[in-house]
Order: C-alpha cells, then sequence, then structure tokens
C-alpha cells in the first residue's frame, strides 16, 4: 500500500496553534457573566406575590412547595404563602415563571452553588435570595402562557337595546365558555372574598373540563340561585382573581350564568342538581321576605328536611332581584324558573301576604319554631331638597318597582336622576327604553360611583350623559306644581385629612339649571320595621337602621334570625344569599341540637 | 485452528459514545465472533412519566432524552401537538426552530467529532471540537436561557424572540466556525491514521440498509439519497437551498464524511434562515397550560436529527395528557440490532470506532 | 399544502383490493391510517413490504387503551420509493396479550418487540429472545401499562428527604380562613389535582 505522505504530514498543522492564545481559558482567570436571559436561581418579589400557587401546581418535578413564612398573613386575596424552591429537584424550565400570574417571580443569572449539605438547596425565592432583583434575567413580560385577555361578552348593540327591554347580555357560546374557563389557574385565592365562598375555582374547571353539569352541581351546593347570580352578581370574586394582577380578571359571573342557563327549565335542573332531600323532621321555619336571602334558608332548610314557609307581601317572589332589577339584566322566566324549582323540592311561598297586616308577627311565632327576617331596605331615602314632592319627582325603587310591574309610569322625555349606585344606573338605563334622554348627577368623580363598572359603561354606550361631581340644590316646579327644572351646583373634591375617600364641596357660584321632565331620586333606601310588635324592637338590637345579628344571623332573640340589607351593608344579592346560607347553618343548629347553652344563644 | 472464545464487558461507562451502554462480547483473539448489546443503565421512564404530565409539562422532560441534541425532541413533540390540534406556527417562529435545529445538528457533530477522533487516538480533536462547540452552547445560552437542554422549541411556536443583535452573532459564529474546517480536515480526515481506521470498517451492505432501519448519516454513507429535511419537508426547509450529501461504501469513512459535507451545508441553511427570517409573532399561544386539552388524535412526525431520522408517535385521547409519546431514536436501531451484527468480524480495537460512527446514543434507546 | 397525492391515493387502492376488511383513511399528505383485523396483520406486513416497497419498518408501537381493555398494536412502515408512512394498526385483548413477531420480516422487529414485551407484557410468539431489555429485575406489572401507579411505585420504593413537611396547600390554606366547605363530588374538579 502506498505511504499516504499527505496524510502524515498535514496533522502537523495544528502545531502552529502552539503559539496562540487559548480560546477558553483566560489567566488571570475571569468570571464569566452570565447571559441576559441565564436560567438560575428563582428570585420572587415578595411583596408582588399572592400565593397562588401556580408555580407549584406547574411545576413538572414537584421541585416547588408553598409554606407559611414569617411576616406574611392570610389575607383577602393573599394566601400568605409564598413558593420555596428545591434546587435539588429544580430542572430550569421555567414554566414557574411563564405562568405565575402576577409577574412576581422570576429566573436570575445566578446559578453557581455547591454544598454538601442537601437542606441547603431548599431556597425560598425573595426571602434567601433579597440580592437576586438586581440580577433578574428570564422574565414572563409579554411571555406568560397566561391569557390575560378576557374572552369578550357578546352583547346587544348600545343602539338596539334602548329600543326594548330583552336582555342585554348574550351569554358565551360553548366554545367560548371553555375558552374563557381555560385561562383560570384554579388558586382559589377568589373564593375568599365570595360572601357565601362559592366553590369557584372546581366549577370553572369544570366548564372547563365540558362537564357543564357538573358545574351547575357544584355551583347549587351552596348558592340556589346561581342563574341570578349568574346575570347579575356584584362579583367581589373578580376584584381579587389572580388574574386581574396583570390582566382582565376570569368572567366569573360570566361562566356561572353559561352553566346555570344550561338548565333550561325547572324539571332540568332538578334533574342536574339532584339534591339529597332529608324526610321531614317535624321543625317549622317561618321566612318574611322572599327576597335572595328568605329564598336561600328556604331551600336549603326545605332539602334538610325542615318544614318552611315564606311570607311575601307580593305577587312574586324574588324581592329586589324581582322589582329592583331591571328585566334587561334578569329576565322574569329566569326568576320563575328558579322559584319554580324551589317549589318543586318543597318550599312553600305565601304571596300577597304581608305580615302585620294579612298576618300578625305573634301569629308567625306560634306558628312556626324559628322566624328569619329578609325584608330588605324598600323605602327610600329623599334627596331633602325643595321641590321634591312635586309631580315628576319620583324615587328610583319605585319607579323600576313599578316598571318590573308592567305599570306604566310618565316621565317624559328629559329625565334627570340623581346618584352613583346600581340604583341610579338601572334608573336610568329604564329611563332611556321608555324613550327620555338621561342625564346622571353624581356627587363624586365617576371612579367613586359604587354602581359596577360593567353597568357605567353599559349606561354610557346607550346614551346616558354622567355628569360627575354635580350635586342638586332644587327642583324647580311650574305653577300646576309639576317638575320643570332641577338646579345643581358643581363640587370640588377636597382630600379627606383623616385620610378617608375626598369629599365633594360645592364651588360657590357653579350653579346651573337644566330643564326636565323628571327627577329620579336613587341614593338610597332604609328598612321599614313597624310590622315587628315592640317587645320584639326593645328586644332585638337595631343599629343605624339595621339589625345587629351573630355569625350566624342570629338576633338577640335566639329564635329570630335576619340577613340581607337588614342586616348588613353590603347591599347585594349574593351577601343576602350568604346570610340566608349562614342562618340555615343557626337555625339547623338550634333546632336539632337539643344542648345549646346561652338559653338558645349561638356562639 | 479454532481460537478459545472469552467473553469481553465493553462498557458500560461512555464506551466511545455519548452515554451508558454495555456491548457484551464474544471474541475469538482479536476478532468478535458475537456482540450483544446491554442497555438499562439510562432508563428514565419518560414515557410513563408524560402520560401523567400536561402537554405542556412534557416539554422539559423531551429535550433530556438526548443530551448532545435535545432539540429535534422539542420540535417533534411541538409538531405532533400543532399538528394534532391544527395549531398555526408563525412563519417567523419556523425559521427560528430551523436555526436551531441546524445549530444543535452543528453543536452534535463538534461533538461526534471529538468523540470519533478519540476513538481513533487523535485526542487533540476533541480539545479542539468541544471547544468550538462551545462558541455554539454559547449563542444557546443568549438564546435560549439554557447552554444543554434549551426548552425552547414549544407547540405554538418558540419561546422567546431572538435577543437584540442575535444574527450578527450567529453569522460570526459561523464565520469562524468555517474558517476552522479546513484545521479539522489537516488534523483529522486526512490524517493517515484517521483514514487508515476508518476506510473499510464498519461496513453497512448498501442492500439491506434500508431494510434494516438504517437511517440518516450511515445510510448516506450507503449511497443511499435520504433525508427527511427533503423527503418530508417540516417549517421551512422546502424554502432554503441545501444538498444532502452521500457518499458509497458504507464504512467508517464514509459517514464521517457525510458528516463533514453535511456541516458546511448547516453553516449555509444557517446563513439563508437568517437571511430570509421574516419579522412578525413567534409564538401562538396555546391556552393555559393548566387546562390545556389537545383534541383527541394520533400522528407520526419526524425530525433529521444529526444522528438521521427522529420519530415520535404520538396520540392523544383528548384529555390534559398525553396517551401515548413514543420516541423512536435513530440509535434504536443503531445501537440494537444493526450494531450486533456489523460488530461481528470487526476487531476489538474497532469496537468504539464504529459505534461512534453509528451515532449510538443509549438515552435514546430507552428513554 | 395542495400537493398531489397520487402515490397515495394508489397505494390506498392496492391495499383495499387485497384486504377487503381494511379501514383506510388518509390523514394527511404522506400518512395513511390501516386499521386492521388482527390476523390479518402479518399478511398485510409481509405485503406491504414485498409488492408495496414498504421496506422500512420505522417503529413499532403499543398503546393501552384500558377502558376497552385491549392493546393496540401500531406498525409504522415508510417507503422510500414513494415517500409515505403507513401506519398500520391493529388491537389485541389485554386479557390475552399475545401477538405473533414479525421479526422474519424485519430484523430490527426483534428489539422493537423485546420493549413492546417489557414494557407492556405482550407476548410476542415466535421472538425467542424476548429477555431482560432496558428493565433490571423487574417484578411488578408492565409499567408501561395503563393500571401501573407509578405515584405509588414511587412511594414504596423510595422515601422522601425530610424537610419539606411544612408545604401547604393553596386551597385548603384558603377553605380554612373562609370557612368553606368544598363537598366531596367537587374535589376531583380541583385544579391543584394536576398531580
Amino acid at each position: 500500500m502506498a505511504i499516504n505522505l499527505k496524510g502524515i504530514i498535514s496533522p502537523y498543522n495544528a502545531l502552529k496553534q502552539a503559539g496562540k492564545k487559548p480560546h477558553t481559558v483566560q489567566y488571570p482567570f475571569e468570571k464569566k457573566e452570565a447571559a441576559e436571559r441565564y436560567r438560575g436561581f428563582h428570585y420572587n418579589d415578595l411583596e408582588e406575590c399572592i400565593g397562588c400557587g401556580t408555580c407549584a401546581t406547574i411545576c413538572q418535578n414537584e421541585a416547588i412547595d408553598m409554606i407559611f413564612i414569617e411576616g406574611i398573613e392570610t389575607t383577602n386575596g393573599d394566601s400568605g404563602l409564598r413558593p420555596r424552591v428545591d434546587n435539588g429537584r429544580c430542572c430550569w424550565c421555567a414554566l414557574c415563571v411563564d405562568s405565575c400570574p402576577t409577574g412576581s417571580l422570576s429566573l436570575t443569572k445566578e446559578y453557581l452553588h455547591v454544598s454538601e449539605d442537601p437542606d441547603s438547596f431548599l431556597l425560598i425565592p425573595g426571602l434567601d435570595n433579597p440580592e437576586g432583583k438586581e440580577k433578574i434575567s428570564w422574565i414572563s413580560n409579554g411571555n406568560s402562557l397566561l391569557d390575560y385577555q378576557r374572552v369578550p361578552m357578546p352583547e346587544l348593540e348600545g343602539k338596539e337595546r334602548v329600543k326594548s327591554f330583552a336582555e342585554v347580555v348574550l351569554g358565551y357560546s360553548e366554545e367560548q365558555a371553555r375558552a374563557e374557563a381555560a385561562r383560570c389557574v384554579g388558586c382559589g385565592i377568589c373564593t375568599d372574598n365570595c360572601p357565601v365562598h362559592m366553590h369557584i375555582p372546581e366549577y370553572i374547571n369544570a366548564i372547563a373540563r365540558g362537564d357543564d353539569e357538573m358545574a351547575v352541581k357544584i355551583i347549587y351546593d351552596n348558592n340556589p340561585l346561581g342563574e341570578t347570580c349568574g346575570k347579575v352578581c356584584t362579583r367581589r370574586c373578580e376584584e381579587i382573581c389572580a388574574v386581574s394582577k396583570r390582566g382582565e380578571p376570569i368572567a366569573i359571573r360570566w361562566l356561572k350564568r353559561y352553566a346555570t342557563e344550561k338548565a333550561k327549565n325547572k324539571d332540568i335542573l332538578k334533574e342536574i342538581v339532584n339534591p339529597v332531600i332529608l324526610p321531614p323532621n317535624g321543625h317549622s321555619v317561618g321566612i318574611i321576605g322572599a327576597g335572595p336571602g328568605g329564598l336561600t334558608v328556604a331551600y336549603y332548610l326545605a332539602l334538610r328536611g325542615f318544614d318552611v314557609t315564606i311570607y311575601e307581601a307580593k305577587d312574586h317572589a324574588g324581592g329586589m332581584i324581582m322589582y329592583g332589577i331591571p328585566k334587561y339584566r334578569l329576565p322574569l322566566d329566569s326568576i320563575e324558573k328558579q322559584i319554580e324549582y324551589m317549589k318543586s323540592i318543597g318550599v312553600k311561598i305565601l304571596f300577597n301576604t304581608k305580615v302585620g297586616k294579612d298576618i300578625s308577627f305573634n301569629e308567625l311565632k306560634q306558628k312556626h319554631e324559628a322566624i328569619y327576617i329578609g325584608i330588605g331596605f324598600e323605602v327610600p331615602y329623599k334627596l331633602g331638597i325643595k321641590g321634591e314632592d312635586a309631580e315628576g319627582s319620583i324615587q328610583a325603587i319605585n319607579f323600576l318597582r313599578a316598571i318590573n310591574s308592567e305599570k306604566h309610569v310618565e316621565i317624559g322625555n328629559k329625565v334627570v336622576v340623581v346618584g352613583g349606585g346600581n340604583v341610579a344606573i338601572d334608573a336610568a338605563r329604564v329611563s332611556r327604553r321608555l324613550g327620555a334622554e338621561v342625564t346622571i348627577l353624581y356627587r363624586r368623580r365617576v371612579e367613586d360611583m359604587p354602581a359596577d363598572w360593567e353597568e357605567i359603561e353599559g349606561a354610557e354606550d346607550e346614551g346616558v350623559v354622567i355628569h360627575p361631581q354635580a350635586i342638586p340644590l332644587e327642583i324647580i316646579t311650574d305653577e300646576n306644581n309639576k317638575v320643570k327644572a332641577i338646579k345643581y351646583a358643581n363640587a370640588e373634591m377636597i382630600p379627606d385629612p383623616k385620610g378617608g375617600r375626598p369629599r365633594p364641596k360645592i364651588i360657590e357660584g357653579d350653579e346651573h339649571i337644566i330643564e326636565v321632565t323628571s327627577v329620579i331620586a336613587a341614593i338610597g333606601q332604609e328598612a321599614d320595621y313597624s310590622f315587628l310588635p315592640d317587645e320584639v324592637i326593645n328586644a332585638i338590637e337595631i343599629k343605624r337602621g339595621r339589625i345587629v345579628v351573630n355569625e350566624y344571623q342570629q338576633t338577640k332573640l335566639p329564635w329570630l334570625f335576619a340577613g340581607g340589607d337588614i342586616a348588613n351593608r353590603r347591599a347585594d344579592a349574593i351577601s343576602a344569599i350568604a346570610d340566608g346560607y349562614r342562618a340555615v347553618q343557626g337555625i339547623e343548629k338550634l333546632l336539632l341540637n337539643e344542648d345549646i347553652k346561652n338559653g338558645g344563644r349561638l356562639n | 485452528m479454532r481460537e478459545k472464545e472469552t467473553t469481553l464487558y465493553f462498557g458500560p461507562q461512555h464506551p466511545g459514545i455519548t452515554g451508558n451502554m454495555m456491548v457484551k462480547l464474544k471474541v475469538a483473539g482479536d476478532t468478535i465472533v458475537k456482540a450483544e448489546t446491554h442497555v438499562g443503565y439510562l432508563h428514565r421512564a419518560f414515557e410513563k412519566l408524560m402520560e401523567q404530565r400536561t402537554w405542556m409539562q412534557s416539554f422539559p422532560i423531551v429535550c433530556r432524552i438526548c443530551v448532545p441534541e435535545p432539540d429535534p425532541n422539542e420540535e417533534n413533540l411541538a409538531r405532533a401537538v400543532e399538528e394534532i390540534e391544527g395549531r398555526e406556527v408563525p412563519e417567523r417562529a419556523k425559521y427560528i426552530r430551523v436555526m436551531v435545529l441546524e445549530l444543535s445538528r452543528l453543536a452534535a457533530y463538534f461533538l461526534w467529532m471529538g468523540g470519533q477522533a478519540g476513538t481513533a487516538g487523535l485526542y487533540t480533536v476533541p480539545q479542539w471540537s468541544v471547544g468550538d462547540r462551545d462558541y455554539i452552547l454559547d449563542l444557546f445560552e443568549e438564546l435560549t436561557g439554557g447552554r444543554i437542554y434549551h426548552m425552547y422549541i414549544w407547540a405554538g411556536g418558540v419561546r422567546r424572540d431572538l435577543p437584540g443583535g442575535f444574527p450578527d452573532k450567529v453569522l460570526r459564529t459561523m464565520d469562524y466556525i468555517e474558517s476552522r474546517l479546513p484545521e479539522y480536515d489537516k488534523l483529522m480526515f486526512e490524517n493517515a491514521i484517521f483514514q487508515k481506521r476508518a476506510k473499510g470498517i464498519g461496513v453497512i451492505d448498501k442492500d439491506k440498509a434500508m431494510e434494516w432501519g438504517v437511517v440518516g448519516p450511515p445510510l448516506r454513507g450507503c449511497g443511499i439519497q435520504h433525508d427527511v429535511r427533503k423527503d418530508e419537508p417540516y417549517e421551512v426547509y422546502d424554502k432554503l437551498d441545501f444538498v444532502v450529501p452521500t457518499y458509497e461504501g458504507g464504512d467508517i469513512w464514509a459517514r464521517a464524511m457525510v458528516r463533514r459535507k453535511e456541516m458546511e451545508q448547516s453553516i449555509s441553511i444557517i446563513r439563508q434562515v437568517i437571511e430570509k427570517m421574516p419579522g412578525g409573532e413567534y409564538y401562538n399561544k396555546v391556552p393555559n397550560p393548566l387546562n390545556w386539552y389537545v383534541p383527541p388524535g394520533e400522528t407520526y412526525v419526524k425530525t433529521e436529527s444529526a444522528r438521521g431520522e427522529f420519530g415520535y408517535y404520538v396520540v392523544s385521547d383528548g384529555s390534559l395528557k398525553p396517551r401515548r409519546i413514543h420516541v423512536r431514536g435513530p440509535a434504536y436501531v443503531h445501537g440494537v440490532s444493526l450494531l450486533e451484527n456489523i460488530l461481528v468480524g470487526a476487531n476489538i480495537s474497532d469496537v468504539a470506532m464504529i459505534m461512534n460512527s453509528l451515532g449510538v446514543c443509549p438515552p435514546e434507546i430507552e428513554r | 399544502m395542495n400537493k398531489n397525492l397520487y402515490n397515495e391515493n394508489q397505494t390506498i387502492e392496492e391495499i383495499k383490493n387485497t384486504f377487503h376488511t381494511a379501514e383506510i383513511k388518509l390523514q394527511r399528505e404522506s400518512r395513511i391510517i390501516v386499521k386492521l383485523r388482527s390476523d390479518l396483520i402479518p399478511p398485510f406486513l409481509s405485503y406491504a413490504k414485498n409488492y408495496l416497497a414498504f421496506n422500512h419498518l420505522a417503529h413499532f408501537s403499543c398503546v393501552d387503551w384500558i377502558e376497552d381493555n385491549e392493546f393496540e398494536l401500531v406498525y409504522l412502515l415508510y417507503s422510500y420509493e414513494k415517500n409515505i408512512v403507513v401506519i398500520a394498526k391493529t388491537r389485541i385483548s389485554r386479557d390475552k396479550a399475545e401477538f405473533v413477531t414479525i421479526k422474519h420480516l424485519w430484523r430490527q422487529a426483534e428489539t422493537y418487540e423485546r420493549e413492546i414485551h417489557e414494557m407492556f407484557g405482550i407476548n410476542f410468539t415466535g421472538n425467542d429472545r424476548l429477555n431482560e431489555f432496558i428493565l433490571e429485575d423487574w417484578d411488578d406489572i408492565p409499567p408501561m401499562r395503563r393500571d401501573f401507579n407509578t405515584i405509588q411505585f414511587a412511594k414504596d420504593n423510595f422515601y422522601t428527604r425530610p424537610g419539606r413537611e411544612d408545604a401547604q396547600d393553596v386551597r385548603e390554606t384558603i377553605t380554612k380562613k373562609s370557612g368553606e366547605k368544598i363537598p366531596d363530588f367537587a374535589k376531583e374538579f380541583s385544579v391543584r389535582n394536576l398531580k
């Protein structure tokens, strides 16, 4: 075989490298700075973190634990837990960072750790490496795996809406609901803010899995008016949703609406919820007022074998949700479906039976072992300005009640609504549907309005003019004592020295007059306790118009329970439902447990 | 006269390849009479683990199937999920993926070069090639945040966009690598020692190669032009201009030369990709990984890795988690049934050479 | 991609003419799924190899459909000539996990079958090399079967290093604070039950 001369000589070519500087090792030693994106140890901004635990859930190595650390408490909107990473297990895939809802978790450029002590590989990011803040490398900004955009809810166009009382919100389609439900990280932080602590992550996950019926069943576990809440809940849960830290919260309310609407009628609903109804236990409970609270008490007590009767003054059940909320938000057939379902499991409702008029309170007391009062706030506050008694000056709550009872109310074509709550917005939007031009006068700024922002936006879409920082001074009437105009003054906001919210102060001389045909006042309501006998009034405690109750909604009289607007300041349906749910526990305990001490007081 | 047979255990500590594997040899003198592959040192049950993890949680797992070249795994799983789901991938992401895949091919070839020369006793080459591979790992570090495991390509696109100035850095590295190739030629491919150790050794029968399931450079070293990038172009390979080099002979030398020529092709592909890369989105977001339901379906996807066709058979039953992900690495055939056959008759000193030239990678045999 | 599917359609036609009971689906360009009765698999594979030029057995896989009490055997064939992958599938009962070997058609099938035998416990008659492959001294049920519980296995065979017992469940922490009681039927719907 011939000698391959080239093949023998050419490798010696490499010798010329001997004179060159080495590529990889530098002397003296230079520490190599990691790349801008290097995935090293975790860093967690402990202030930003809300302890939702999504990092621990997504970690495919089970390297992350959620633990209590000193100085961080469990609060509303923060589980009080913080992640701890076992760097012996971590694979630096950074899924935890990319799926952190708040963006508090990141990776740093630091990566060197050598130790014989395995425990030293447990790192509480942020606490053990505060200096990591300066070396953050891998962040999720703009690259998050979570979806921060809500699936938009289909609605009627503003121009279409004002033509009728048709429901404005059209509801999610199945595909939209699945997509929206899929955004949830399932932490359950939201449940703390829900007055009744509904099982939110569970029913959302059921929807995401495509099991809508299970979602309904979970919803009805502690809320018998799921469909109502799905349409009109004030959804405090969404305020503290983990995803809301950086984006739009999960549309928890709309998902509840989607699921509950799947049950088209009471029979389907009953079949889906399939509640366990215990045999009668011989105890009897009376409920005054078929509002959301009263209905809740009745529903769960009936399921537990109690004999329950609701006494309702009007001819429909539902209370404020029937008479206060306009039908374009909560249609009548939806309410009726829910009431019919309750009747079908054994709830008895006596309509047109006003306690104190058609039946006396003492009679009730004799018929039932316990009584729940859920009469709500039915009597409107007055503006307290001149000309208020004129024709054309009406109270929003009376106005809405009349409209919801399908009565005609003459409001003319130019309406001013005074107030900034949901009732004011409802009155304004109803007036638009009756064909009037509507202006809302509100004392403070738009951002101070207690109404839901979606309602405010909805009103604006429909052409309602909102005039903030305007305080009504006088209603000007004509010779027939009919409303002719309203005089108001503009106000400026002055900060509260005590740190409270800023207060409006009239700007002297900045007064204006608008011509109107009606003025609708919506500045709040109070309760009418006149049906209660004096000895009951004296025995219970009423503070600032509200009955004082304990954690079981029990008044100072052990057999008397109260809830809803007359017992809490939140003025919404879900709080009334929560009160009802608590009262159920109380009444059950009181009537089924023989050895209650303190003369029947549950504490 | 028949010589006495002895049993020789070759391995399992990195027997000339990346990963732990053992070949039980029956030898008569210097000549191998029978070879039996023993694997099981690196079984991590990835396929089972992925059945118990969500789709997104599977991505950090698949890349660990192969150390020298993790990206084809990510690419395969991403493409399989996209195909089952019908998910679109932005054009820019496709270009970035091709760039990553070619960079990883280069990195893998550098590592192979070190290994192949090392088994022939040329110890300067590994020093150089591992050092030069580091420049590619630096690029990966900057692009993906990780040097070895990138966890970068996933369903819907890639995780992050290119950092500022990255294309220029890649081009500079490519220029450097290209300037180094002639040096490697002189040191290794033109080296009489290497040629003598490589030519005519470990020959695969050309007529049987396809039937035996030989893929990648060993197949092209038999003169058969087959490359997934050409036969079933994925991502944007159909828009790029490159050739599939083949060599006749079916021996170690042919396989080595195929790889050597492919390095030039890869450099050229990377340059084209950078030139043609469009702007725009780089990621078509999947749903929240905790609630990501992939519709029922199945698919077989393949990617041309540095060692040949890398296939994934993926089945989804519509749930949160994969029903089945079955990995078909090129070494699955090369390292067992092929190796056992071509080792027969070979010399003991050539075993490591042959194994390395086939691109045997135990972690992908057993996953 | 709007390509000419001539090769695919012709192949489907040929398979149809020979195997009348085959369920054939063109999944996409160069992917054909063929579902066959289990006894037709060996003749089909032999036919595909010898007459349709599917000379590359790319892969052999198995899927455990435990809910149907069946194993699905999946043969992935590739034709260099036609550039088509045929996914040939059949189902066998889990109770009688046995099938015939195809190692006489492709010798790499021996390796594939060794793996499936070890991982799923399927016996391939005619394959005399179904010995220990990847697993060592395995005496549990074949691990890739769906009823093999990895977590339980880990708990039984390994211990957890102390030091992480203080880990809390987020959902539980919140319910503890709020007093929420999650009913049992809802518990499995907690996202936190991923693992």
